[in-house]
């Protein structure tokens, strides 16, 4: 049997993205944020209110560690396409057995992945530091889909970026804005509260990865809370809206530069 | 018609957004199993042709087949009987090895035939010292081989090379030049262009020299030095005792011998450009006599194909 096309371009970005390199972007930095940052500040914060209940900051700061993995994932999946364009691999595939479609899904097919695997790995990481989660169907099922829609819209994001820009210099120095902007500017590391200043609250409250990591900590620390299904349309809608601009700009893309 | 050729366009035109015509009118008739070099000058639109051809580009106008299918509409077939090899550096960001593995598994080679060909290939074209090396690593002239390397390692009717010998030491352009010619008696049709005219001369069935975005002249090597080799050199090695200045008397004055296109004085020599200048060699030597400046030799050189590729460019 035929192996598909975007999944034999998935396999290439596996082995040629798997450097060390990237396992450490991809699961070191959260996972010293949650093991730094987390026990740290568990040690002069007593307590987060999450949906009328308290719980140890590392256990409010997983679900925020495990919604970021979509984002790094996303940055992963843009820099392929930018790293192809640039030393012209991209053009090399687009004269082999492949279309563009292809292409893009075995992106997006291993940003999937890599969201999914940094996300395990840090909710296990997470269940050991901070104690069991509530792991129910819905629980999970919500987890999931925040995961997959947060991987399409940062991966779409991140592609935008990489159609647009040129430079390497340029490249990088727009995405580690965006990547710590997001991180910083959302509910992963902090509560929104009366308190919080207000730019800092209607930035949140634009900022995808609030929406996802809202989502997740409703689902694994608290089981379920209705504003999970608001909060779930205005991220599908949002990844919709990105994912058509993305490919919009992608079939739009002349392959040789 | 199309379908007789494994390479055929009629007519092609392609102009770029910003009104540059790269190609403009070409008629092309590429035959299966053959080795069609194609020649010309930086600009002259032999990559553009090739990314036509290879569906990377869409033409303007006109009509352009590959293997029997037209590029507009049969672009993803074409693209699953091709090989290229661009003119551009392309690699992975990975071992050369894995380069390989990657590119055989992307174009679906068995895992058997796959490593069976690595190696092969690894051999071939020198690899074998860097396979553990990350292609980021390796010299200029080992991307090259790595890019033509793993180009061969699928099954293909036809392969588009856009300078592949770029970089390499005599020695290696030889090896690849080889293989080539291998290949093509195997089955394979080659689309070939290089700025290197020797090794068109080498490798090549027919050859089209291209300027301005279509081919000015095309046959085989032998067919175009004679057609457009009349142009020869001679060289005429004076003895050591001649005067200077009468020398450059004699130069001046074969310049202006009829059919005469260039004299000049090299040392202890006199090289002199012309059409028919076997029919000149007597007045030639006249003019040497009337100066009395003694020849010790007078050699005739035969047409290179840079003199063919030059006259046909600039003419």
């Amino acid at each position: 049997m035929k192996t598909p096309s975007f999944i034999r371009l998935a396999v290439r970005n596996i082995v040629v993205n798997t450097d060390p390199g990237t396992i450490f972007f991809m699961l070191g930095l959260p996972a010293f944020y949650f093991l730094v940052l987390g026990t740290m500040f568990q040690s002069i914060v007593p307590g987060v209110s999450v949906n009328g209940s308290v719980v140890s900051y590392t256990k409010f700061l997983a679900p925020g560690i495990i919604g970021m993995q979509a984002l790094t994932a996303g940055n992963i999946g843009g820099s392929m396409l930018w790293s192809d364009r640039r030393w012209h691999m991209f053009e090399q595939l687009m004269v082999g057995p492949f279309r563009r479609l292809d292409y893009l899904l075995g992106i997006l097919v291993i940003s999937t992945v890599f969201t999914f695997g940094g996300s395990a790995i840090m909710l296990i990481l997470a269940h050991f530091v901070s104690g069991a989660f509530i792991l129910t169907a819905s629980s999970l099922a919500f987890t999931f889909l925040a995961l997959i829609l947060g991987s399409f819209l940062f991966t779409s994001v991140f592609l935008i970026i990489a159609i647009l820009v040129r430079t390497l210099q340029t490249y990088n120095v727009l995405t580690i804005l965006i990547y710590f902007f997001l991180d910083f500017a959302s509910t992963a590391f902090y509560p929104i509260t009366n308190a919080t200043p207000l730019v800092l609250r209607d930035i949140s409250m634009v900022n995808p990865l609030s929406y996802i990591t809202n989502i997740i900590r409703s689902s694994i620390d608290s089981g379920y809370v209705s504003s999970v299904m608001t909060e779930s349309l205005v991220l599908l809608v949002t990844t919709v809206v990105i994912m058509f601009i993305s490919l919009r700009m992608y079939s739009r893309l002349k392959t040789v530069a | 018609m199309e379908s007789d050729f494994a390479v055929y366009t009629k007519d092609l035109v392609k102009v770029y957004d910003g009104g540059k015509v790269a190609v403009d009118k070409l008629n092309l008739e590429i035959k299966y199993n053959e080795i069609y070099g194609l020649l010309g000058k930086n600009g002259a639109g032999k990559s553009t042709t090739i990314k036509v051809l290879t569906t990377l580009m869409n033409p303007t106008s006109g009509d352009a087949y590959v293997l029997g299918m037209d590029v507009r509409k049969k672009a993803n077939a074409i693209r699953k009987r091709i090989g290229v090899v661009q003119q551009d550096e392309s690699f992975d960001f990975t071992t050369v090895e894995n380069n390989l593995k990657v590119y055989s598994m992307l174009w679906e080679v068995d895992r058997e035939t796959s490593k069976t060909r690595i190696n092969e290939m690894m051999e071939l074209f020198d690899l074998e010292e860097v396979r553990k090396k990350r292609a980021f690593e390796i010299s200029g002239g080992q991307k090259k081989r790595l890019q033509v390397a793993r180009e061969f390692l699928h099954d293909m009717d036809l392969v588009f090379l856009d300078e592949p010998t770029v970089g390499m030491d005599p020695e290696m352009r030889r090896k690849v030049l080889d293989y080539i010619t291998r290949r093509a008696h195997d089955g394979l049709t080659v689309l070939f262009t290089t700025q290197i005219l020797e090794e068109a001369d080498y490798i090549c069935d027919r050859i089209g020299i291209m300027v301005d975005g279509n081919i000015r002249a095309e046959g085989t090597s032998k067919f175009l030095k004679d057609k457009f080799g009349k142009l020869k050199e001679i060289q005429v090695r004076l003895s050591d005792d001649s005067n200077a200045e009468e020398k450059s008397r004699v130069v001046d004055e074969i310049s202006s011998i009829e059919g005469i296109e260039e004299a000049r004085l090299d040392g202890n020599s006199v090289f002199i450009l012309g059409y028919e200048i076997s029919r000149k060699i007597g007045k030639i030597a006249m003019v040497f006599e009337k100066h009395d400046i003694g020849i010790e030799s007078m050699e005739s050189s035969e047409p290179s194909l840079d003199e063919v590729f030059l006259k046909v460019v600039n003419s």
